[in-house]
């Protein structure tokens, strides 16, 4: 479709409340750096990274957006378009996790039904401090049909894992999407269940 | 000297080496050979005594020979001694010099170190010179200081007064201590009490007196006081108590024109944007405040102070911004009609409904006040950043980076900004709202005129969304911008291309060939069209024609569509080029996001061609090849295995390509008035290869005498040449398989083929296989199986 020097394109917007770490997620992998005294994000920032899989470029558009309610209706606009969600909470604040069912509806409203979410709970360097357990997220993402992980910004624990990971499944994705489309031509507004095989694991 | 004390080492070495040779061998002479005396004495057997005899006849040559060896050395060493023996007295020479040069160095150096010692008391001496020349001066500046001071304060001349004291601040701290501690301790003591006094009275005075003109009101006295306070080593304070000087004025001219605004008696015109108004009002009140200011606070507080006191300002700026917007969502009733929208987006069969044009004024009246507020945070940004720039020309890069921070603070988090970030964060959903309703009204408003290609909806639509996000682009916020064009491509792709698709869907009637044959395009009842039924009548279709032509509409809006999709992104392009020319949405993060966002809305575009091309295979498949495979099967019913004489029959009444031409031109004709001519084109383009394809099937199917085959290259030549009439796609390149097999078919003899095959083939490209040439040679009743066979292709 276009010149550009890479093979696939894959849209991820990182979610979630405010402080929980989302920014610092994004830089920690853009830019390998923990961002000193990291400043609320106003409205969404925007970054590239592109990663090279298996000999496969994969050019990654990674929307950070800000967590603060009145921000809400600038994220929003941004779901639909989205290949992949990274809906965020902070595991030494119970307060961030209890409000994952509101995250999920607005999932459900405004995202498309084909969209990958990962569940993320960040800060597990702080880990004297944590309000909710492993087994407790581990539980609810898989209620909810969600990936989890479990990482820390600070100490780049898993960073470089959840982002691979889920550029490796949108390629899984992506490739059973081309072999159904091309055996029916889909309508739109039809939309339809994927199935793919896991070609990276979460855990 | 050099080469002397190199001669009498030399010398010195052999000799020594000399004696130390000498003292071996007579070591070894003195019995101390490889044999004693008492082995030799003990020895009993005569073997051994020859034995040991013959060892020390050995021996004894040796030394013999060794010792001749010195022996002729002894005139080479006597030669060399009285070499030396000559160079005695030179040596005492070299002593006495030596020892000379020894004791002028000595003397030397002591006069060296008594005179560097004597100019490191002189230095000593002429710092401390200097020192009690400022401590003098010191000394006097305090005298005089304290002596103008007191004048000074007396005569009510603060200015005078704060430079004195300025002067004293001014002095070397360590020095006055110094002083206090010496001789004139009473009298310095004293100047410095009185000073420090002053001093402590000048600052409460000058305070005073700026808080009563601050009371008064009185700018002049503000000013005057105001230039004192750096003098006296208050800049921070002095800049606090100016800025809160500044914020009063505000205040009462922001309450006032907030009042004024409420009381309504501004003109209609304005009354919409009241808020707006106001919010601007303060804002261009604060920029011309800065502006007025700048150059007082540069000259007598220095660069670098600008951010102190416009953080004084913006705290003012926040208050009264704030109350703005209060009134503003108070009485536009924003946060309800936010709800309603709200509500009805959720659950579409909402009670309540807000007319979508009832919300055009407010959604206006927060794109300038954000537009408003942005110019005036980039106005401070440009100005706090110049000033930073003077005042941190030389401060490391840590103090510039803390200013940089504080600079982001203040812009991005302060209360203006945070109003404003939730009034767009109102905005969106409502202008979401707004454009989502009104395309939908649009398209269930649709209507169709006669002659035109497009109906209503689709220019409407576009106006709307057009609309709508240079609405949000005017507010000049690039976020809210985004979010609009994201939603224009939501609205875009899943709302208007779906109902396009929609559309499309419901088919194309087919045509029964009573109606072409009739040429009529009366409104002829749907119930005999088996084919599409069921399809029909969902949007209230009542005749085949109304039918068709929406399917034809349709299709022209699917490709204005997608042609306007370009156009609409090619003008957005345009419009935040200025909009960053002028310094909004800082750098390139800004620019990145739109183009994002952008192109998004762009690739909406080729779905709307798709979907185009879709439409036009479901018309080709269900208008055009029902109708023409009929016609080109009618080929078969016309004998191609004719004589001269069928062959003028033909020649005057022709038997098949004229009516088809015919057919082909009516039924072409309702597509060719209802379609774009881009999309008819592309159209007849399907047609051609439809016919191409289908003829050729046919023709397998039929044989050919010679004048059967001179019949069809006739026939084929019209028909091309009709084609080509009618469009703009190279025909022959789509019949070239057919007019090569008409070539064959029009030979004389079997081998004549090989005059245009293989080598002779010339600019001729065969499109056909060997095989086909064989098949169709075969067709030829006329051409013997055996000669094909035996043809070499
Ligand atoms: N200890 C620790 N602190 C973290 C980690 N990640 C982020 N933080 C801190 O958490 C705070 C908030 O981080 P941000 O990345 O700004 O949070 P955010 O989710 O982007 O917040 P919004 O932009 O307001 O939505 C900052 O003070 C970070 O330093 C982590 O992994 N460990
Ligand atoms: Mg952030």
């Amino acid at each position: 479709m276009s010149m550009e020097d890479y093979d696939h394109l894959f849209k991820i917007v990182l979610i979630g409340n405010a402080g929980v770490g989302k920014t610092c997620l994004v830089r920690r992998f853009t830019q390998g750096l923990f961002p000193p005294g990291q400043g609320a994000t106003i409205g969404v920032d925007f970054m590239i990274k592109t990663v090279e899989i298996r000999g496969q470029k994969v050019k990654l558009q990674i929307w950070d957006t800000a967590g603060q309610e009145r921000f809400r209706s600038i994220t929003q606009s941004y779901y639909r378009s989205a290949n992949a969600l990274i809906l965020t909470y902070d595991i030494t604040c119970e307060d961030s996790f209890r409000c994952l069912p509101e995250w999920l509806r607005e999932i459900e409203q405004y995202a498309n039904n084909k969209v990958i979410t990962v569940l993320v709970g960040n800060k597990i360097d702080l880990a004297d401090k944590r309000e909710v357990s492993r087994q407790r997220a581990e539980e609810f993402a898989e209620a909810q049909n969600m990936h989890y992980l479990e990482t820390s910004a600070k100490e780049a624990d898993n960073v470089e894992k959840l982002f691979l990971d889920l550029a490796c499944e949108l390629i899984q994705e992506a490739k059973q999407n081309v072999l159904v489309n091309n055996d029916v031509s889909v309508m739109p507004g039809e939309g339809r269940s994927i199935s793919y095989l896991n070609c990276c694991s979460f855990r | 000297m050099q080469e002397l004390v190199t001669e009498v080492t030399c010398l010195m070495f052999v000799w020594v080496n000399m004696s130390e040779s000498v003292a071996k061998k007579r070591s070894g002479s003195s019995g101390l050979s490889a044999i004693s005396r008492e082995t030799i004495e003990n020895l009993t057997e005569l073997d051994d005594l020859e034995r040991v005899y013959q060892q020390l006849c050995d021996e004894e040559k040796q030394v013999e020979s060794e010792l001749e060896s010195l022996v002729s050395q002894q005139g080479n060493i006597e030669t060399k001694m009285l070499a030396l023996q000559r160079m005695g007295p030179n040596l005492q020479l070299i002593e006495g010099d030596a020892s000379q040069l020894s004791g002028m160095i000595t003397f030397t150096c002591s006069l060296a170190e008594n005179v560097s010692s004597k100019v490191r008391q002189l230095d000593l001496a002429k710092n401390r010179l200097y020192q009690a020349i400022q401590r003098a001066d010191d000394i006097l500046d305090l005298k005089f200081c304290t002596d103008g001071v007191q004048t000074a304060l007396w005569n009510e001349d603060y200015e005078q007064a704060a430079a004195h004291v300025h002067r004293y601040l001014s002095l070397d701290q360590s020095v006055i201590e110094l002083s206090r501690q010496g001789g004139e301790s009473s009298a310095v003591d004293a100047s410095l009490a009185l000073l420090q006094e002053a001093e402590q009275r000048l600052k409460t005075l000058v305070k005073e007196r700026l808080d009563q003109a601050i009371t008064a009101g009185d700018l002049a006295q503000v000013e005057r006081f105001f230039k004192i306070f750096p003098l006296l080593g208050l800049h921070d304070e002095g800049l606090a108590r100016f800025a809160q000087y500044l914020c009063t004025q505000l205040a009462s001219k922001a309450e006032e024109n907030l009042l004024l605004a409420l009381g309504g008696d501004l003109g209609e015109r304005r009354a919409g944007l009241m808020f707006a108004d106001t919010l601007t009002l303060l804002l261009e009140g604060i920029a011309r405040i800065i502006e007025t200011h700048q150059p007082i606070v540069e000259t007598y507080y220095g660069p670098g102070r600008l951010y102190t006191l416009i953080r004084h300002l913006q705290v003012e700026c926040d208050r009264q911004a704030e109350k703005i917007v209060d009134k503003f969502i108070q009485q536009r009733d924003y946060h309800n009609k936010f709800q309603i929208v709200q509500n009805s987006m959720i659950r579409s069969m909402s009670t309540e409904k807000i007319e979508p044009r009832e919300l055009d004024p407010v959604l206006l009246e927060v794109t300038v006040m954000n537009s408003r507020a942005e110019l005036y945070l980039r106005f401070l940004r440009r100005r706090i950043s110049a000033d930073f720039e003077v005042g941190d020309a030389t401060a490391p890069k840590s103090t510039m980076q803390e200013h940089q921070q504080g600079l982001e603070k203040l812009l991005k988090h302060c209360l203006l900004s945070r109003n404003m970030q939730e009034l767009i964060g109102y905005y969106i959903p409502m202008e979401e709202y707004y454009m989502r309703e009104t395309v939908n009204k649009a398209v269930a408003m649709d209507t169709y005129e006669k002659g035109q290609l497009t109906s209503s909806m689709v220019d409407d639509s576009f106006y709307i969304v057009k609309k709508c996000i240079s609405r949000a682009l005017s507010s000049s916020s690039i976020d809210c911008l985004c979010a609009m064009i994201n939603h224009a491509t939501s609205v875009l792709e899943t709302d208007f291309r779906e109902v396009l698709y929609n559309k499309l869907r419901q088919g194309f009637p087919a045509t029964t060939l009573q109606d072409i044959q009739r040429g009529v395009s009366s409104a002829v009842s749907l119930m005999h069209s088996s084919l599409q039924q069921g399809k029909f009548n969902t949007l209230g279709i009542e005749s085949a024609e109304d039918a068709k032509a929406s399917f034809l509409v349709t299709l022209n809006n699917v490709e204005v569509c997608s042609e306007n999709i370009i156009t609409l992104k090619k003008n957005l392009e345009n419009d935040c080029a200025k909009l960053f020319s002028q310094g909004f949405g800082s750098g390139e993060q800004a620019q990145a996001k739109i183009d994002s966002c952008l192109s998004d809305l762009v690739s909406t575009s080729s779905k709307f061609k798709d979907l185009l091309q879709e439409g036009l295979t479901e018309l080709n498949s269900t208008a055009i090849k029902p109708q023409v495979k009929p016609w080109i099967s009618n080929f078969l019913s016309v004998s191609h295995n004719i004589e001269e004489e069928e062959f003028n029959e033909y020649e005057a009444n022709d038997p098949w390509v004229q009516q088809f031409i015919v057919n082909l031109e009516q039924l072409m004709a309702e597509f060719k008035a209802g379609l774009s001519p881009v999309i008819y084109d592309t159209l007849t383009g399907l047609m051609t290869s439809l016919i191409s394809l289908e003829l050729e099937k046919t023709v397998f199917k039929c044989t050919f005498s010679r004048l059967g085959g001179l019949q069809f290259d006739k026939e084929l030549r019209s028909l091309v040449a009709y084609l080509t009439t009618v469009t703009t796609w190279t025909i022959r390149d789509k019949f070239a398989r057919l007019t090569q097999m008409g070539t064959i078919l029009n030979l004389e003899r079997v081998t004549e083929i090989l005059d245009y095959w293989g080598p002779n083939s010339g600019p001729l490209t065969w499109r056909l296989t060997p095989a086909e040439v064989r098949q169709v040679l075969a067709l030829r009743i006329d051409f013997r199986s055996e000669d094909i066979k035996r043809l070499r292709l």
